[in-house]
Formats: C-alpha cells, sequence, structure tokens
C-alpha cells in the first residue's frame, strides 16, 4: 500500500535521510524510534508530501501504486485525510485557538467526502465518542483552551480520522501529556489501528509506549535506518549497536536503578549527540559515537543484513559474525 | 479584571464624541449647514448659533457637525478599500510565496516610494479634484501598507502547528488563509486600521485644504481652514474650530490604535 525505496531526502549537499526502505499494508502498527535529528519527523513528513519546500526527494514513495515523489502539492492534498492522516506532537498548538474543535473536525468531510455539515456533525459526534471524549455534543461547540491536553489530542485523533485513512502518523503523540494520559493515547492509538485495520504509524523516543502500541519497529539513526524487525524481538535482543544504546539509556526507577548501597545509579546515556548533517561520516552515521566501533566503520557502509523472519540491521558486526 | 491602557480609554473617549457627532449629524443639526444669513455673518457665540456664523453667515457648529461625518465617510471608504485590498494582497503573497511574494512586496515598496498628496495631485490634475479622488488617493497609500502588516503577521502564522495540521487534513491554501491565518491576524490588521482611520483623516483634511478634496459646498474641516485663512486676523476663531476638531478626531483614532495594541499585544504591556 505504501512503499518507500531507497528514498532520500536532501538539503543542498546535506541528506537527511539516507535510502529508507519501508512497506506499510493495511493493519501494520510500526515503530518508529530514534534521538532528535534522527529524521523521525521527516519521515512522518514525507508520508504527508509535507516535508519543506527546499527539501529534494529521490527515490521512490508509492502509495496505492502511484509514485508520490515527484507528485504535486495538489495531488497530495488530495491523498491527505482520505488515505494519509497525521497526529501532531502539541496538542495546543495543533489547534486553531479561534477555531470550534466541532469545525475543525468537520472540515476535511466538507471538503473531501462532500459532506453536508449536519452528516459531518453527525460524524464527528460518533467521532468523538470512539475517541472516548464524554460529552461529545459539547465538547464539539468548544474552542481548544476549554479542554484538557489529553482531550485536545483526541480531538486531533479524530481530526484525522475524519476521512477514514489507511494510515494513521502519530508524531510523538504522547511527548506533551503527562504519563498516566499518554497511557492512555498510547492504548487508544492502538485499539483505533486494531479496529479500523488502519495502518498506524507510531513515532516516538518512548520505547515503552512503542512496545506497547506496535508490532514492528524501525530504528533510527541521523536519517539512516539502522534496525528493523518485530518490535519485541529488536527490543528483547537488539542487534545494532545503537539500538542497544537506547535500551541502555532508559530511566530506571525501580531496584535496578541502584546500587548496593541504595543510591541511584547514573543514567546510562550514548555518549556525544547526533551530529550535524554536514559533519556526519561517509559509512555508518553511528561511527563516532559506537562503543564497539571497527576501523572501517567510518569509511565504509554497512549493508542491511537480513536475519530470521523480517529481521534487518545494518552494521559491520554483523557481518563480521561479531555478536557481543 | 485588568485595567484598560489609558491612552485605550482616551482614545475611546474622543474617538466617540467624533463618531457621535458625526452620527447626529445625519439626523439633526442645529442650522442647515449651507444656509447662508448675509445680514448675520461673523456673528459671535449665542444661544442661537453656538460658535457663532462664518464670512457668509452659515452656523458652524452645523458645519463641523457636517464636516465630521464627510471626514468620517471618507476615512472609512479609504480605509475599508485600501485595507481589503492590502490584506488580500498580502494574504495572497504569504500563502503562495516565492516570486508572488517578492512582486507583491516589490510594488508595495514602490507604493511607499510615491508620496501620496502626489499621487492626489495627480489624480487631479487628470480626472479634476473631487472628494472621490481623494478617497482613491488615500485608499492606494492604504494597500501597501497593509499588505506590509498582512503579510508579516501571516508569515508568523503560516508556521504554527494548527496549519500544518489543516494541510495534512488536505485544505488548500486558500482555504487556510481565509479559515486559519485571517481569523489569527485581524488583531494586527484592526490596530492597523485604526492607526490609518488617523492618518486618513489627516489625509482628507489635507487634500480638502489644498482644494484637492471636498468641493463647495460639501463642508470640509480643510476647507474650512483655507477658507478662514484668509480671515485670520478678522476671525481667528473660524480656524481654530476646525483645527480643534482635527486634532480630537487625529488624536482620538491615534491614541485608540496605540491602546489596541497594547491590549492585543501582551509583551508591550508586560515591558511597562
Amino acid at each position: 500500500m505504501i512503499e518507500l525505496s531507497n528514498l532520500s531526502i536532501h538539503f543542498g549537499t546535506a541528506v537527511a535521510l539516507r535510502d529508507a526502505n519501508l512497506v506499510i499494508e493495511r493493519g501494520d502498527r510500526l515503530g518508529v524510534v530514534g534521538e532528535s535529528g534522527s529524521g523521525k519527523t521527516l519521515l512522518a513528513l514525507c508520508l504527508m508530501g509535507m516535508a519543506p519546500e527546499s527539501a529534494r526527494m529521490t527515490g521512490q514513495l508509492r502509495i496505492d501504486g502511484q509514485d508520490m515523489a515527484t507528485a504535486s502539492e495538489r495531488d497530495w492534498q488530495r491523498l491527505r485525510s482520505r488515505r494519509v492522516a497525521m497526529v501532531f506532537q502539541e496538542p495546543m498548538a495543533a489547534l486553531n485557538p479561534l477555531r470550534r474543535v466541532g469545525d475543525t473536525v468537520m472540515e476535511p468531510m466538507v471538503l473531501h467526502d462532500g459532506l453536508t455539515r449536519s452528516a459531518a456533525r453527525a460524524r464527528a459526534l460518533s467521532l468523538f465518542e470512539e475517541v472516548g471524549i464524554p460529552d461529545p455534543d459539547r465538547r464539539l461547540r468548544q474552542f481548544p483552551h476549554e479542554m484538557s491536553g489529553g482531550q485536545r489530542q483526541r480531538v486531533l485523533i479524530a481530526l484525522a480520522l475524519a476521512c477514514n485513512p489507511m494510515l494513521l502518523i502519530a508524531d510523538e503523540p504522547t511527548t506533551a501529556l503527562d504519563a498516566n494520559v499518554a497511557l492512555r493515547i498510547t492504548d487508544l492509538l492502538q485499539r483505533l489501528a486494531r479496529e479500523r485495520q488502519m495502518a498506524l504509524v507510531f513515532i516516538s523516543h518512548d520505547l515503552a509506549a512503542v512496545a506497547r502500541a506496535t508490532e514492528d519497529i524501525v530504528v533510527m539513526y541521523a536519517g539512516d535506518m539502522v534496525e528493523q524487525g518485530r518490535t519485541a524481538e529488536v527490543l528483547g535482543t537488539p542487534a545494532h549497536p545503537y539500538t542497544k544504546g537506547l535500551l541502555g539509556a532508559r530511566p530506571d526507577p525501580g531496584v535496578a536503578g541502584r546500587d548496593a548501597q541504595g543510591k541511584r545509579r547514573r543514567l546510562p546515556t550514548i555518549p556525544g549527540a547526533v551530529p550535524p548533517l554536514q559533519g556526519l561520516p561517509q559509512g555508518c552515521r553511528f561511527a563516532g559515537r559506537c562503543p564497539v566501533e571497527l576501523p572501517h566503520c567510518a569509511a565504509q557502509r554497512p549493508a542491511f543484513v537480513q536475519s530470521d523472519a523480517g529481521r534487518a540491521a545494518a552494521c559491520h558486526l554483523l557481518t563480521e559474525g561479531r555478536h557481543d | 479584571m485588568k485595567r484598560l491602557p489609558a491612552n485605550f480609554l482616551l482614545g475611546a473617549l474622543l474617538v466617540s464624541l467624533v463618531v457621535g457627532v458625526a452620527a447626529l449629524s445625519l439626523v439633526w443639526t442645529p442650522h442647515d449647514p449651507q444656509a447662508m444669513s448675509i445680514s448675520t455673518k461673523f456673528a459671535p457665540p449665542s444661544t442661537e448659533h453656538w460658535l457663532g456664523t462664518d464670512q457668509l453667515g452659515r452656523d458652524v457648529v452645523a458645519q463641523l457637525m457636517a464636516a465630521a461625518r464627510n471626514s468620517m465617510t471618507v476615512a472609512l471608504v479609504a480605509v475599508l478599500l485600501g485595507g481589503s485590498i492590502g490584506v488580500g494582497l498580502g494574504l495572497l503573497a504569504s500563502a503562495l510565496g516565492g516570486w508572488v511574494e517578492d512582486a507583491v512586496m516589490r510594488l508595495a515598496d514602490l507604493g511607499f516610494a510615491f508620496p501620496a498628496l502626489l499621487f492626489a495631485i495627480m489624480l487631479a490634475a487628470v480626472f479634476g479634484p473631487s472628494l472621490t479622488n481623494a478617497v482613491l488617493a488615500i485608499s492606494f497609500i492604504n494597500i501597501p501598507i497593509f499588505a506590509r502588516v498582512t503579510r508579516a503577521s501571516a508569515n508568523q502564522i503560516w508556521t504554527r502547528d494548527y496549519v500544518a495540521a489543516a494541510r495534512a487534513a488536505g485544505r488548500g491554501r486558500f482555504a487556510i488563509s481565509r479559515d486559519h491565518i485571517l481569523p489569527n491576524i485581524a488583531a494586527a490588521v484592526i490596530v492597523q486600521a485604526t492607526i490609518e482611520f488617523a492618518v486618513a483623516i489627516l489625509a482628507e483634511a489635507a487634500l480638502s485644504y489644498l482644494g484637492l478634496g471636498a468641493q463647495p459646498p460639501a463642508s470640509s474641516w480643510g476647507r474650512m481652514l483655507s477658507e478662514a485663512q484668509t480671515l485670520m486676523y478678522l476671525a481667528p476663531q473660524l480656524a481654530i474650530y476646525p483645527g480643534l476638531c482635527i486634532v480630537v478626531a487625529v488624536l482620538g483614532f491615534g491614541l485608540l490604535g496605540d491602546g489596541l495594541r497594547d491590549i492585543t499585544d501582551p509583551r508591550l504591556v508586560r515591558a511597562r
């Protein structure tokens, strides 16, 4: 349904997304994880045809068999909301403060499906119920500032579902919410994708949320997809050093997070930060921060190595047969 | 309840005074503003003529009231006409970007570079002096001002997440401009309109003073000033009254605009 083959995004000479290969079918639930600056959001915007205007796209992005990498804004407008829809990170910022949330949610229904106002209203009401907004009749007439963060995120999910898309992209949908609400939004997205047989791309740096909501996972680093496979397997037995680093860098509030004297251990981190796009090594982009780097890593690009049942990772250690 | 700034309150007071008088002149003036009576020319203030009469025996209060109405009408039409064209161009520039934006903004620069008075004189030379031409000239100078303010504010709104969300919902640039951009820049545009209203009043007075605006027998503060000028030593009050009216109207709208800006821009209020 959606197929990326060797899709790259260039900004001038910098390559912000390098040779992304991905297939998303109806009903798939895919997690995308990685640090800030790893290209997760850019990937999401690409799938919406909303990459910045200065971006140049190479490779193929097929939606329903049609190559959209070179499509016009008008072609994209027809796909958005009906085939691909998106939930944004900041529920406060993603709703027009001067518009009643009901009007916002009804907009795409009138636009794409040609619904009358009353038909759109009826659909908005049932959507509000589906995403768990109590008293939808009253809520439809409210302004964003009258709602809590969790409610606003539910409104945005209802907006994304307005025209029954085949793919829902959630770009860090829980980052701006407190932990309890985040959990419920995660479960809601997972349930909606299952019930509607809709594909879900769940972008997050919260590994626990990704594990909860998705079946498959892609790990990204500095614009490269470094590992992919079933979520449980990748997070359970990570193959790429970067995935291992990510998993090691989770805070643990329990006993495991304390040393023998009961004091808190320092949180393990991956040293350094994602380098700027201009300063990336030619080969593996993780070279320089990698704890188990080989001499040729920085110069030579590792191939994607398929292992068992759809798992793959791009690391020289795997081809050299050195697992540790 | 937050206290409203003093400039807003004073501005609102002066504006309601001027607008109230202009509105009242539609239904009532103490005398016919055009009725001449040579026998009672240069009459001093009395219960019959509150501010006396002019060189033709016309009632000064009635003339000032009629002039207020003319002045408000000219300013309103000029700001609405120039403003809506300017806002439209600004929104278009912001929505399309690229060469359209460049072209609109360079045209705006050109409009700025052209002195308003010169443009009015040119219009008067070609089509003859009239109030309509004065309105057109004032509208014209308002276009680039509104285009700039609109484009600058709109460019900010285009970067907001809710605009991205509207795009993600499949809406086009023009629908987004109408439903999301325009309501969110309305405050800035209204502030600008109020200030330009003051400028338009002044411009109308200046053009009428030069004989390029309101033509006899229509009343205008600017024309009353120019007629009184020759009688400065004989009856200085005839120049002082319209002059005061212009000051009150311009000051009122200027203060109101500043006050509105203080209210709608929270950063400025906190800086006080």
